[in-house]
């Protein structure tokens, strides 16, 4: 038996050992014989391609960046990783493939992502798998590890978090896991990155193919009979032949299905002849194999881990005040309200600086460095192009920060417990408590969170939370509620604000309820959630992933935006009238007005009919955030104050000054985000934008409120419609935008009429 | 030492499994995650609202709804 070599790794392709295989259990002679082959094709591979695999949240996909340095996401509940990733990564010379694949309990798929993960490894053919276990839960990990094996391929175990373990107070012997495994076993801190040197080239260079379970004579049997029918067949790959025996006497239905779809139905046939027998003999084939599966995982995770001291973990300690029968809800909700004033207090200060200072500053420079350009060029930049994508750039404080709490809420493991204690009331509409995690992620942005969907199990679920899912009022449509509430409600903005979302998800249930009820029945079926370990994400991992987000949403306004922006300047800009003059025409009597006014009875009833608001909602279609770029662009286009042009010394004054206002104010907010019923988060927006002051004499309150509930419900963004065409198909997508549109409509005519008698 | 099914454990209770209702479309998953004879198996907590409750086996945390845990023989 080799020892595990954890120190640097030669740098040389090694030649293949024959010593290894000798060292292990025999295995069938045909077998061994193919599986030598494979671990040679490894050793001489160029680009070998390795597949990562594992249970959800064993730390694959930091594994896969901390190996590649590439920026995946990652996160701390199961199913972060909705479909498979590819990095690559060059070692010793060799160009290795990694393919990060969804996390699996096991390889019977019962989820969709689980089904990638097993459709990978049947025809994707990989050189190698690494397969990353938690050391704190070793038994249930090598379930896989074992199933993994019935796969003839070459086999590496990351064994990760191993400081978990020992938290748990179990110290994982690595020599003797890899002693009973039969292939090589690396210890790595993926969070910390430590190891995966290792790890890689022990799966290049040592990897073996594992024995795996020998399960009792009568299953092993009919499994070798199964395999000596399958060689038959050459369209079946060699290395699953195993795996395909056991998985069809297992009855998984979903490995029956592909048969059926690839010809092989008298595999099948002779597979249920198998079964039969083995009913008659009494052997339930499924239980069987995973007791067995369980007792040869049992007696390695025994030789691994000699003792446990059982601790109370910090987990445990957590989950009695987080899980708490009477508290749990009132810490949910404090936890949502904290995340929220954070957002407010502590972004505001820098969403004041983008907009104000910033912005005047570039619009100064740009004024000056374009004085030689014709009069509708000088306009379309500083007129229209600044102020429009700088508006939408005034809030990426807002945004990081949001993003940064929700990082923190994902990857700790909170989110899984807010699952736990929302099944309850997720019941009442027929959902469960997993579905609740797409709905809060919709918060961030509705387009990852109908990708998020694929972690439930049944398809009438999947659609019926991504139909429901644009209601949630995700972070493009804040800045549009921030500046009304600015202009019109100044007192009561995170109040304001709070009820938007309230709203959203009232609606958002309210069509689940009619929906289970009509047309997407439960399917039934039991529920089962998973609860993590509590983990503190590592600062740069949360970082990164904030990052990542707010860089994507800056990147639209690079491009989406600033297009948007340009076309509705060109729209403004066009004449509608006889004898107006190419970008001096009154907005009103532009192109972009009339067909504006066109349209804006339609929202009459909603206490908004005139063509500004009207036409500041045609370009949402787009982009949510480019509402409030278009409201700027109408309503601050028509007083038009350009901007004095400025030189360099005195723009990067006023940019300096600016932001030292901002760094303080945002300093002294801190302590006040936890301050109890005080809603002073709004002080900041005392100093009224002139986009603010431009909405407060336009709109009545009443008007406002029906707007942004508008804005609120109105079909989702393209991203999104274009995420939920791809998921579900485009009769679901235009279904939605349709309905909600009607939605919209209904809420703010009612909204509207009924305000207007209060407000 | 009697039959019986794992919803009528209370938080804090223990009991070992016998097996798993034929048919229960949880019966497969509940098994990989190590619901199998002789398993033992803790009921942690219950959600605020009595439901789901919270388990632990082996080194797993999970939970599961009342009407499923009643698909689960437990010897207690």
């Amino acid at each position: 038996m080799t020892l595990p070599t954890l120190g640097p790794v030669s740098l040389d392709p090694v030649a293949l050992d024959p010593v290894a295989l000798e060292s292990t259990p025999p295995l069938p002679i045909h077998d061994a014989a193919a599986c030598l082959q494979t671990v040679a094709r490894l050793r001489a591979a160029r680009d070998p391609r390795a597949v990562i695999v594992g249970n959800p949240n064993v730390g694959k996909t930091t594994l896969v960046n901390g190996l590649a340095g590439t920026n995946l996401k990652v996160g701390n509940w199961s199913g972060v990783t909705v479909e498979k990733r590819e990095a690559r990564l060059t070692f010793a010379g060799r160009s290795v493939q990694l393919l990060d694949l969804p996390g699996a309990y096991s390889l019977s798929p019962h989820t969709p992502e689980e089904l990638i993960t097993r459709t990978a490894l049947l025809d994707e053919a990989p050189d190698v798998a690494i397969n990353v276990l938690d050391a704190g839960n070793l038994e249930r990990n090598l379930y896989l590890t074992l199933q993994l094996m019935d796969f003839r391929m070459p086999i590496v175990v990351a064994l990760n978090l191993v400081d978990e373990a020992k938290d748990k107070g179990m110290t994982v012997d690595a020599a003797a896991l890899e002693g009973a495994l039969g292939v090589p076993v690396i210890e790595t801190v993926a969070s910390k990155g430590s190891g995966l040197n290792g790890l890689i080239g022990a799966a290049l260079e040592r990897a073996e193919v594992g024995q795996g379970v020998t399960y009792p004579a009568e299953i092993e049997g009919s499994v070798a009979r199964l395999v000596a029918r399958m060689e038959q067949l050459p369209t079946l790959p060699p290395h699953a032949h195993r795996y395909l025996a056991l998985a069809l006497l297992e009855g998984d239905p979903s490995i029956r299905g592909r048969l059926v779809a690839t010809g092989h139905a008298d595999l099948l046939a002779a597979a249920d002849r198998e079964a039969l027998l083995l009913d008659a003999s009494g052997e339930d084939a499924l239980i069987t194999v995973a007791e067995a599966r369980y007792a040869h995982a049992a007696q390695i995770a025994q030789a691994a881990i000699p003792q446990v001291v059982a601790r109370r973990t910090l987990t445990d300690r957590l989950d009695a005040l987080a899980l708490h029968r009477w508290l749990g809800i009132p810490v949910f909700l404090a936890t949502v309200l904290l995340v929220f004033r954070l957002t407010f207090s502590v972004a505001s200060p820098f969403v004041t600086l983008i907009g104000g200072p910033l912005q005047d500053t570039v619009s100064g420079w740009a004024s000056a460095a374009l004085s030689w350009a014709p009069f509708f060029l000088r306009e379309l930049v500083v007129g229209a192009i600044i102020p429009g994508v700088g508006t939408v750039l005034s809030f990426l404080p807002t945004l990081l920060v949001l993003y940064l709490a929700m990082s923190f809420l994902e990857d700790s493991g909170y989110m899984a417990r807010a699952a736990f204690l929302a099944d309850r009331m997720m019941r009442s509409i027929g959902l469960d408590g997993r579905a609740f995690i797409p709905l809060i992620l919709g918060f961030g942005c509705n387009v990852p969170a109908v990708y998020a969907t694929r972690t439930l199990e049944k398809r009438s679920d999947r659609v019926l939370v991504s139909m429901i899912l644009p209601f949630m009022s995700c972070s493009a449509r804040l800045p549009v509620y921030i500046i009304f509430a600015a202009a019109l409600f100044p007192k009561q903005g995170s109040v304001l604000v709070w009820a938007m979302y309230i709203l959203g998800m009232a609606v958002a249930f309210a069509f689940a309820f009619v929906l289970r009820r009509t047309s997407l029945k439960n399917e039934g079926g039991g529920v089962l959630l998973e609860l993590p370990p509590y983990r503190l994400p590592a600062p740069r991992v949360l970082w990164k992933h904030a990052w990542r987000r707010t860089a994507s949403f800056a990147r639209r306004a690079r491009t989406t935006v600033l297009s948007t922006v340009a076309v509705v300047w060109l729209l403004l800009a066009i004449p509608a009238v006889a004898g107006g003059r190419f970008a001096s025409v009154r907005p009103a009597d532009s192109l972009f007005g009339t067909v504006s006014t066109w349209i804006s009875p339609v929202f009459a009833p909603l206490g908004f009919g005139n063509w500004q608001a009207t036409g500041a909602l045609v370009p949402g279609f787009v982009a949510k955030e480019v509402v409030v770029a278009t409201l700027g662009q109408i309503y601050l286009g028509e007083q038009a104050p350009t901007p004095a042009p400025l030189g360099l010394f005195a723009g990067l004054k006023q940019a300096a000054l600016g932001t030292w206002e901002a760094v303080k104010t945002s300093v002294q907010a801190l302590p006040t985000v936890l301050a109890l019923p005080s809603l002073g988060a709004d002080a900041s927006h005392d100093a009224k934008s002139p986009l603010a002051a431009a909405l407060a004499t336009a709109f009545t309150p009443a008007a406002g409120l029906a707007y942004l509930v508008f804005v609120l419900l109105y079909t989702p963004c393209i991203a999104t419609v274009g995420a939920i065409q791809a998921e579900h198909g485009r009769r679901i997508a235009w279904i939605t935008v349709a309905y909600q549109m009607a939605t919209a409509w209904v809420a703010g005519v009612a909204v509207y009429q009924i305000a207007r008698l209060f407000l | 030492m009697s039959e019986t099914t794992l919803d009528t454990l209370r938080p804090g209770e223990t009991a070992h499994i016998i097996g798993l209702a034929p048919g229960h479309p949880l019966r497969r998953r509940l098994m990989e995650l190590g619901f199998i004879r002789g398993a033992k198996v803790s009921v942690l907590r219950n959600a605020p609202m009595g439901d789901p409750a919270m388990l632990r086996i082996g080194g797993t945390e999970l939970a599961l709804r009342r009407a499923d845990l009643m698909a689960v023989r437990v010897r207690s």
